[in-house]
């Protein structure tokens, strides 16, 4: 049974003058400056993109491009407009924000970034990036909302109080978001802009009794005191704060502006989530013949100028070290493309990071792309996007290990896209981060070998199918420090492409075997 | 992080005298109420199987009794009248006035976009409606279960939302027979393009996982209790071979589904142990309905659509001892009826269970019940006798709870609105700090303001609306009558001493009697009309912005 105290509604219950988040403001200015600690003090910014983002022509793997060109030929951006970050990546035509964002060391390209056993339904897999679970368990619970728990016992009972007066999460939107919904209550407040609704009304509300009526009506009188308390804040933030830049005239620049302003305007809020949609690119991803434009053009401009024009803003206003995003997607889309110019729900994708705070440059190696693929298959994945939140909680927000496995329910790899913030600019070379690994036979009848080199650390060996299934855990435990040979064997499966991923510590590495 | 910690601690310091909700057990079984039957509990059914009612249709099913009251609520009612045509001009086949549900597609004149503002204001005024019935709860129950969205030929969506308003409370295996070949159906889940050679399992796992059986725990890999992938496979190939035709097509005048053989799987199509092995031979088109018989041959079924039922009708919380006590007896019903629904929704809503004190007023309103419901209690005016002003105040009311966050035609996803799945929030989901300000500039609006149509402004008398109670001149009564309607349960003797404030602020009760009855005696004289006016009109405000207004 759930515990609800309502030590402060139930106070003030009989003086509705009261109520409502005047006191709570009017304590909340005066000590606020004690207990923020500006340099400290870390702000998140999650960029949900909404549908599902085709990867492979956001981030293009060039050297995959001849065989990309025999499977998804229709959607293909020219060769020669592709924004090259090197001889082997490119991005988009349309994405001049991010390469210049990569270019000054501001953007991190995590490769590849899905879970085991990708669902591939959007709700469903949306609901596995917001709770952090496995393919298979259901939590109801979001992850930041497990690590604000253990932060902040007992919310909402007490909230918004006098050591915190602003939310720990704001959603730009008409809903919060799930990935904050903590054991007790969601820890996001929503916000459509900086011209709230307004205050809503005080009454005399009933006493909640301990039925469920009780229940439901000690929820709605905490929407309305939390919100009330919270709006004004937030208005009062806002008002403090400014942009120093120009944003361009996009939903998602709209929500980041007002993001930039809040954080300039000294709210203390943990996280914001601010989204964008129609990912969903089925048909008619690109312009039959002219792949340059269409939906999917449209969608990396809008992410592209809007992440640049917040990032230069942060940049402006002196925040560069308080503020780091992610983008995420909840799964990639498919290989090989539709004849409707377009792609269906695939597997996994690039994962942006960016900020002041961020090593800048590529995480992983490109997918290997095959000439014959089967319609279905998706990008195998490299990185489990559980990885990436466990590396903010470690190194952004200063979780303790254990407290990470309890947010998490188990040990993620480390990816070191963070750094002290002592300025250094520049891209960065990560050849440290794979494991020096080869397969053979290659095609294989069934029996293969996985020649890796080990440093004497955990090490885990799985093999998947091109749909992104875990068919097996090959092995799972210590091994010393050695060149190992580990047999993997294909013998049960039918014939197509599979990839044995290899993992110890921070570093990863996927290879395509094949099947006969 | 030190300072941080600190903090933490001081913030979670048990205080002493801390009060602590325990929820009490649920109570009251699935046997017929026998207690007594006064307006709350007519309120308490009306509320949960309308979309908002007004003074006299409480009045109404109060002094009906029980018995008749449950009886009008789930009884037949005759087939609505079809959406019209009621601004578009250039519809060469749909003169002004006329339908426009089985009238050819043109798209010359872009005509999809008037049917569709015709389609949602149509849906409207059915919400609208004062009908004493459940017909328009079920059908928006139905739509939520079977879920179609962007389906852009709005022929198609209005024969998919009248497979349910035309049979609100079916024999269930029936419906999913009839959807399973919906050709809006057909297209949302992607049904047309399952072909023999290229098979899609949208909807034939969606038919086990959202809209038959459900999935259980994963307890072996792809095998989800209830059924398995083995099963989706099968079953999506079973299903091969329908397509609808006519969508948004401009050469064919007629539309719905139809078999196409050559593109069916015509091997046998083995299930899992979880359906006994059965194997399904060819039958062509007629293997669909085998294949359903199959599906609700498990038990399980009744199970599903009993949970599912439970939480649009009584609370979110299913435990062990609602599971045993309600849930059980439930499915056992609808087996019995050989799975029609109608008897099973009947002892639902005339159980002890569901008049139990706890459960009244413990769900919070979804958007279409909050409007529906300040629509009704505060007796706005209809619109005035024309077609394109009723179509076009019926359209904007549709509007308003679009950003509330639930559009109808539109849900989020085939699993529908998240209120009624989603843990642990269910229909907490609904308000934040977003929604709930939105809820109440709509109250606020059109208990002042009302709303304009046209020339008219469609606004609640006040006035007339009290003059329907026994003794408007007793200021307790008024009270007591608008928080019958407007709040599910009795409230506190400190907020009825507010909401009495509001009326005679700081005077004595007589005085209502006083001021009433001199404008009974002078209704011309306006000054005493627009103060009386003001007065009900403040109290609604306050009741509506009550948290108490937001459940049901």
């Amino acid at each position: 049974m759930k515990r609800r105290s309502f030590i402060q509604t139930s106070s003030l219950v009989t003086l509705p003058l009261m109520l409502g988040g005047m006191e709570v403001t009017a304590i909340s200015k005066s000590s606020l400056a004690t207990l923020i600690n500006p340099d400290t003090d870390k702000v998140l910014v999650l960029v949900q993109l909404n549908g599902g983002n085709d990867g492979l022509n956001t981030f293009i793997p060039l050297d995959q491009f001849d065989n990309l060109m025999k499977v998804r030929s229709n959607i293909m951006l020219p060769e020669t407009s592709i924004l090259k970050t090197g001889d082997n990546n490119g991005f988009h035509p349309s994405m001049e924000g991010f390469k210049s964002l990569y270019d000054t060391g501001q953007m991190g390209v995590i490769q590849s970034v899905s879970y085991p056993n990708q669902n591939r339904s959007h709700f469903r897999s949306t609901d596995i990036w917001n709770s952090a679970s496995d393919s298979e368990d259901y939590i109801s619970t979001g992850w930041l909302g497990r690590h604000f728990d253990l932060e902040y016992p007992g919310y909402p009972d007490d909230y918004p109080n006098e050591d915190y007066p602003d939310p720990f999460a704001i959603t730009l939107g008409y809903v919060v978001s799930e990935t904050c919904q903590g054991d007790l209550a969601n820890f996001s407040y929503a916000t459509i802009g900086s011209d709230g609704l307004g205050q809503l009304v005080d009454t005399v509300s009933g006493e909640p009794d301990n039925t469920c009526y009780g229940m439901e009506l000690d929820f709605v009188k905490k929407v309305v005191t939390q919100s009330n308390a919270y709006s004004t804040v937030v208005s009062d933030a806002f008002a403090k704060g400014n942009n120093m830049v120009d944003y361009p005239d996009m939903k998602l620049a709209d929500q980041l502006k007002i993001v930039a302003n809040l954080v300039s305007g000294g709210l203390t809020t943990k996280v914001y989530v601010v989204s964008l949609g129609g990912f969903d690119t089925h048909a008619n991803q690109v312009i039959g013949g002219d792949t340059l434009n269409g939906t999917h053009t449209e969608l990396m401009d809008e992410l592209s100028s809007s992440i640049a024009a917040f990032q230069a803003d942060i940049n402006a206003l002196g925040l560069q070290e308080r503020v780091i995003g992610m983008t995420f997607s909840e799964f990639g889309r498919r290989i090989a493309s539709n004849d409707g110019f377009g792609t269906d729900h695939g597997t996994a994708a690039p994962l942006f990071v960016f900020g002041g705070c961020v090593k800048g440059g590529i995480y992983g190696e490109n997918p290997q792309i095959s000439e014959n693929i089967l319609p279905n298959e998706g990008v195998p994945m490299q990185y489990d996007f559980r990885s990436i939140y466990a590396s903010i909680l470690i190194d952004w927000f200063e979780v303790e290990a254990s407290q990470v496995r309890s947010v998490l329910f188990e040990d993620f790899q480390h990816i070191p896209f963070l750094k002290d913030c002592i300025t250094t600019t520049g891209i960065e070379e990560f050849d440290d981060q794979l494991i020096t690994a080869t397969i053979y036979p290659n095609p294989s009848e069934g029996h293969a070998i996985l020649e890796a080199d080990t440093e004497g650390g955990k090490v885990g060996v799985q093999l998947y199918d091109c749909n992104g299934s875990l068919l097996k855990i090959v092995l799972d435990k210590k091994l010393q420090k050695s060149h190992h040979s580990i047999p993997i064997d294909l013998s049960l499966y039918a014939s197509g492409n599979y990839f044995v991923r290899i993992v110890e510590g921070s570093k990863q590495k996927t290879l395509k075997i094949v099947k006969i | 992080m030190q300072r941080r910690a600190l903090f933490k601690r001081i913030a979670s310091k048990p205080h002493l005298d801390q009060k602590v909700i325990h929820a009490a057990p649920p109570t009251g079984n699935f046997t017929k109420y026998q207690g007594e039957w006064t307006n709350i509990q007519a309120a308490h059914l009306l509320r949960r199987s309308l979309f908002g009612f007004n003074y006299e249709m409480l009045k109404q099913i109060t002094e009906e009794g029980f018995e008749n009251a449950i009886e009008m609520i789930t009884s037949d009612l005759p087939a609505v009248e079809p959406p019209l045509n009621y601004d578009f001009e250039v519809d060469p086949d749909v003169p002004l006035g006329s339908t426009w549900v089985d009238a050819p597609y043109n798209v010359v004149n872009n005509s999809n976009g008037y049917r569709n503002r015709s389609l949602v204001g149509w849906t409207m005024s059915k919400i609208l409606s004062t009908e004493i019935n459940i017909r328009e709860k079920m059908t928006l129950f139905w739509h939520n279960h079977f879920v179609t969205a962007g389906v852009n030929d709005s022929r198609f969506e209005y024969q998919y939302i009248n497979l349910f308003r035309s049979n609100p409370l079916p024999n269930f295996r029936d419906l999913v027979k009839q959807i399973t070949i919906d050709p809006t159906m057909l297209r949302y889940l992607d049904g047309r393009s399952n072909t023999k050679t290229s098979p899609n399992e949208n909807f034939g796992r969606e038919l086990l996982e959202l809209f038959t059986i459900g999935k259980g725990p994963q307890v072996a890999p792809g095998d989800y209790t209830h059924f398995t992938e083995q099963d989706v496979r099968a079953f999506s190939r079973a299903l091969t071979g329908w397509v609808d035709f006519g969508y948004r097509n401009t050469t064919r005048p007629d539309f719905g589904s139809s078999f196409i053989a050559n593109r069916h799987d015509q091997d046998d199509k083995i299930l899992s142990h979880r359906f006994n092995n059965t194997v399904i031979s060819n039958l062509g088109d007629q293997e669909y309905n085998v294949l359903i018989d199959t599906i609700f041959e498990q038990d399980e079924v009744s199970r599903f659509m009993s949970r599912k039922l439970y939480r649009w009708f009584v609370y979110y919380k299913i435990d062990d001892t609602i599971e045993q006590q309600i849930i059980e007896p439930m499915a056992q019903m609808i087996r019995d009826n050989d799975y029609s629904i109608k008897e099973a929704v009947i002892a639902l809503l005339s159980s002890d269970h569901f008049y139990s004190y706890d459960h009244i007023g413990c769900m919070i309103k979804n958007p279409i019940d909050f409007v529906g419901g300040v629509t009704k209690n505060i007796e706005m005016l209809d619109p005035p006798n024309d077609l394109t002003i009723q179509y076009t105040y019926w359209q904007r009311t549709f509007n308003s709870f679009r950003t509330m966050q639930m559009e109808y035609f539109n849900p989020p996803n085939v699993a529908g609105w998240k209120a009624y799945y989603q843990e642990p929030s269910y229909y907490q989901g609904w308000l934040n700090a977003v929604t709930l300000p939105l809820r109440q500039n709509f109250s606020n609006g059109k208990i002042i303001n009302g709303a304009i149509a046209s020339d008219n402004r469609l606004k609640g008398d006040y006035l007339a609306m009290i003059a329907k109670y026994d003794n408007p001149y007793d200021v307790n009564e008024v009270i007591t009558n608008i928080v019958a309607v407007m709040l599910s349960k009795p409230i506190s003797e400190n907020q009825i001493l507010a909401l009495k404030e509001i009326l005679l602020p700081g005077l004595p009760d007589f005085e209502w009697t006083v001021e009433y009855g001199d404008y009974i005696l002078n209704p011309d004289n306006a000054q005493l009309k627009t103060a009386l006016l003001n007065k009900l009109s403040d109290l609604l405000l306050y009741i509506s912005r009550m948290p108490e207004y937001q459940l049901s």
